[in-house]
């Protein structure tokens, strides 16, 4: 009798524990999207933010995308307004859902994290500066070269 | 990677570059026309450029690329 009765208060407690994490969660919250949502949302004039390097922002990057490498994030979110909606993508989703953990501890109520990533990116790009010409030859020290290009992140 | 550099030490030179923290090393990503990190660019004794491998990859994919460098 005894137990029963403490599981149903166990129960209980863990009702008013959920309902208490369901009313004070922000709204919106974080939204997974693909690419074709994505697009709706820059239509509806959502901010739109790449992770990625600058480099890896002039080469190619979603059209109205604002640049805010990772590395930089927490200093500029300061003056954001946290109530508006905000979209967040890098190259193949892991610095962004970085950022998009970042901006849900921030405060920001309304997520969109496009996950697949820029490698996911349908639409038209847009390239920031011009991109050099490949170099036509790599100098090396008499044997074959393995170029890892890759971030901390 | 470690183990892969170790492994090819003496047949090919592993160039790490954090696109990061090394701006000529970003441009030098942006001339190969590699896009995403990470990027492997393999390039020949020569100078001309092998190919590249886009993402994380198998190792076994970058001993094929590595062992067929000329």
């Amino acid at each position: 009798m005894k137990n029963s009765k403490m599981i149903i208060w166990a129960l209980g407690a863990l009702v008013v524990v959920a309902i208490a994490f369901l009313v004070m969660r922000p709204a919106g919250g974080v939204k997974e999207v693909d690419a074709a949502e994505l697009q709706d949302l820059l239509g509806q004039g959502v901010r739109v933010i790449d992770v990625r390097t600058a480099g890896e922002y002039a080469t190619s990057h979603i059209p109205g995308a604002e640049n805010v490498p990772i590395n930089t994030l927490e200093s500029v979110v300061e003056s954001w307004d946290r109530s508006q909606p905000i979209a967040v993508y890098c190259a193949v989703g892991d610095r962004s859902a970085s950022a998009v953990e970042y901006l849900t501890a921030a405060g920001f109520s309304t997520i969109y994290h496009m996950s697949e990533g820029m490698v996911a990116w349908t639409g038209e790009v847009e390239q920031g500066t011009a991109v050099a010409a490949a170099p036509e030859s790599v100098e090396t020290a008499g044997m074959p070269v393995m170029y890892e290009f890759f971030t901390d992140w | 990677m470690d183990r892969l550099e170790d492994e090819y030490k003496d047949t090919v030179e592993f160039r790490l570059v954090n696109v990061e923290k090394d701006p000529s090393g970003s441009a030098l990503m942006q001339q190969f026309g590699a896009q995403y990190v990470p990027t492997f660019v393999f390039v020949n004794t020569d100078g001309s450029t092998a190919g590249q491998v886009v993402g994380a990859v198998e190792e076994s994919a970058l001993r094929e690329r590595l062992d067929s460098l000329e």
